[in-house]
């Protein structure tokens, strides 16, 4: 398999005509004005465009953590207008992983107990969970982090426990909003060697969104967000 | 896993937790030792009457309750001592002969009850013989009578002084006698002592002309749980020309009292549950807002409302929980001692006395007390996070992330 080879891959998000207006002070804000695209199964996506632009908005709700104002979600072909709120939260527990700009842990578990938290939630064992959070840690090279809170952790640790928290449940897709932001260039770029090698030994696709240099260059899709459509969109093959 | 969260997240603000469970503790406390004295103090009354007069039982001729007259006296003595000592359960009796009269001193007079009495008998099932503030007890001789301090003082007599007993004897006659007064009395109801006089009770017959007739017998029995048994073990075995009566049904008002305190002290409890309540929704309502992007993670990443719901009232139901357990420990700490000494309240006595009550009041705990003050509490507490954990679940994760 080539995972850069999109066109003949699996789809596993697809957008229709996505558009998303908020309110605010009564005043309609269109953050999203038309997006069809698709997510591959295997890709390393980045969405990228200046700050405003939609990259969030786009991120929530192909992350089906919002409802789009017009146009469909479909995710693995399941359409999620027709889902309910407590469908969504399913989708997300089993489909979807989520790395954020920051705060992603829970403050009063340990690394190990929030890598953890999202098998608790699928109903897994105790003794076979522990299992795989320690797996993941090791394979993430944090294992020294195992018993240590957030607050005992950098920001670059924290975003790599995050890693391991979302990759943990093999989810179809992992959505990562700004995962770089917070952190210096280094720190940002060893995260991202381990996203890609995520991506590459075991396929697991990614998709970001950044306004960051250094993520951009690693994505190898990149769709350009402007004032809410896509400005344009390029795979490229390293 | 959600029990391991609630419990870190209730000490992440260690110092509001502390006020929290604290105030839980105060409350508790207050409820507890508040309906024990008061619970005391109720069955103190009770314990009280039933001591000094009233015993366990009562058996008359069919309609002396109604009519306590002197002419429905106990068709056969000897039937009903057959009857109660051949019935298991019963610790002593006495047979009184007992009627409305008058006692008259020089200076004045004063309608008592005149209790003619085995002093033998009475003195194993009342307290009487326990309460003689001055004097001695009936002896047995002629003409000795044992009244109440406070109808002494009434009278203007005291010890050794005579005065004239009267009442209406069995053939309709005036019956009368002249008593020397042998011994004074105090109980805990100023009431009481003022109206009960006693005699010997053959000096009672004489005097009424019912040659060995007896107005009722008082019995005391083993264990109260035996109660109705024992009655209507009595009732079948004595037939339609008895009535017998357990203290419950001669003292209604008192047990009446015991179901509207138990009734009011729900009310209490849900006074203090509902000022509890207030600082519940407070304090979860506080420590909500502080975690909303934190809820926004867990919604995220696929946590149910309902199970997020629950971890909020769960933190909520830690905080009532350790509260009570608190406060019930620190509680019964003070209970105990209280409960051996007693909580002395003789500044307040005279006014107790009227009531019936001692002037040291003995806090008794009982199931129902452990019970409403274990759970009612906790149980405010979740009702108190309720509406801080809806509006918890109700938030959008993606407007709680972006929350700042
Ligand atoms: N919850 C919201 N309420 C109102 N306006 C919002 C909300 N979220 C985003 N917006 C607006 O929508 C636009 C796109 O926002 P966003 O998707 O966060 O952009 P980006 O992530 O590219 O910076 C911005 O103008 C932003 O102010
Ligand atoms: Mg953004």
């Amino acid at each position: 398999m080539n995972p850069t080879d999109t066109t003949e891959h699996e789809e596993i998000i697809r957008t229709e005509d996505l558009g998303k207006i908020y309110e605010e002070n009564g005043i309609p804000v269109h953050a999203l004005r038309g997006v069809t695209t698709i997510v591959h199964k295997g890709d390393f996506l980045v969405i990228a465009g200046p700050s405003g632009s939609g990259k969030t908005t786009l991120l929530n709700l192909i992350g089906a953590l919002d409802r789009p104002s017009r146009g469909k979600v479909f995710f693995e072909g399941r359409d999620l207008s027709k889902k309910s709120k407590s469908e969504l939260a399913s989708i997300r527990l089993h489909r979807l992983g989520f790395i954020f700009q920051a705060y992603n842990l829970i403050p009063v578990l340990t690394a190990l107990e929030n890598v953890e938290f999202t098998m608790m939630l699928l109903g897994v064992s105790e003794a076979e969970r522990r299992k795989q959070a320690m797996a993941t840690l090791q394979e993430l090279g944090i294992d020294e982090l195992v018993h240590k809170r957030p607050n005992e952790m950098s920001g670059g640790q924290q975003q790599r426990v995050a890693i391991a928290r979302a990759i943990v449940t093999r989810p179809a897709v992992v959505l990562a909003d700004e995962p770089t932001a917070n952190l210096d260039s280094t720190t940002g770029a060893s995260l991202l060697d381990l996203m890609e090698r995520m991506n590459k030994d075991k396929n697991i696709t990614f998709v970001f969104s950044s306004h960051d240099p250094q993520v951009i260059q690693r994505g190898r899709r990149l769709i350009l967000l402007h004032d809410g459509t896509i400005k344009s969109e390029q795979s490229r093959t390293r | 896993m959600i029990f391991k969260l609630a419990w870190r997240n209730i000490w992440r603000n260690k110092r509001r937790s502390v006020v929290v469970m604290t105030s839980v503790a105060v409350g508790v406390i207050a409820t507890l030792l508040m309906d024990t004295l008061s619970r005391g103090m109720i069955y103190q009354m009770l314990y009280n009457q039933i001591g000094s007069h009233v015993a366990h039982l009562q058996i008359h001729r069919q309609g002396f309750r109604d009519n306590p007259i002197i002419q429905n006296n106990i068709p056969d003595a000897a039937v009903v001592e057959r009857a109660v000592s051949s019935t298991p359960g019963i610790s002593h009796y006495s047979s009184r002969i007992l009627t409305y009269g008058l006692l008259s001193s020089a200076a004045a007079s004063s309608g008592v009850f005149l209790i003619g009495i085995d002093p033998d008998q009475e003195g194993q099932i009342t307290t009487i013989k326990g309460s003689l503030a001055a004097g001695t007890y009936l002896s047995g001789g002629p003409n000795e009578a044992v009244i109440g301090q406070s109808l002494a003082e009434k009278l203007g007599v005291g010890l050794g002084d005579r005065v004239v007993g009267m009442a209406s004897a069995l053939d309709g006659h005036v019956g009368s006698d002249v008593f020397r007064i042998v011994g004074l009395y105090e109980t805990l109801s100023s009431e009481f002592d003022k109206s009960f006089i006693y005699i010997a009770r053959d000096n009672a017959q004489e005097m009424l002309g019912v040659g060995d007739l007896v107005s009722e017998f008082a019995i005391r029995i083993n264990d109260i749980s035996q109660l109705h048994t024992i009655q209507d073990r009595l009732l079948e075995e004595l037939g339609e020309e008895y009535e017998v009566f357990t203290y419950p049904e001669i003292l209604p008002f008192l047990v009446l009292q015991i179901d509207l305190y138990e009734q009011s002290m729900i009310i209490f409890y849900a006074i203090i549950g509902i000022a509890l309540i207030f600082g519940i929704i407070n304090t979860m309502l506080m420590s909500v807002f502080e975690r909303i992007r934190e809820f926004g993670v867990l919604k995220a990443v696929g946590m149910k409302d309902r199970r997020l719901l629950m971890m909020i009232v769960l933190e909520a139901f830690l905080l009532g929980i350790i509260g009570t357990g608190i406060g019930f420990i620190v509680g019964y700490l003070i209970y105990l001692p209280l409960a051996r000494t007693g909580l002395d309240l003789s500044m307040f006595s005279e006014s107790l006395r009227s009531w019936g009550v001692g002037a040291i009041i003995y806090p008794v705990l009982t199931w129902n007390v452990i019970a409403n003050a274990l759970l009612i509490i906790p149980i405010f507490a979740v009702l108190g996070a309720l509406y801080p954990a809806f509006r918890a679940g109700r938030l959008q994760p993606m407007a709680a992330i972006r929350y700042v």
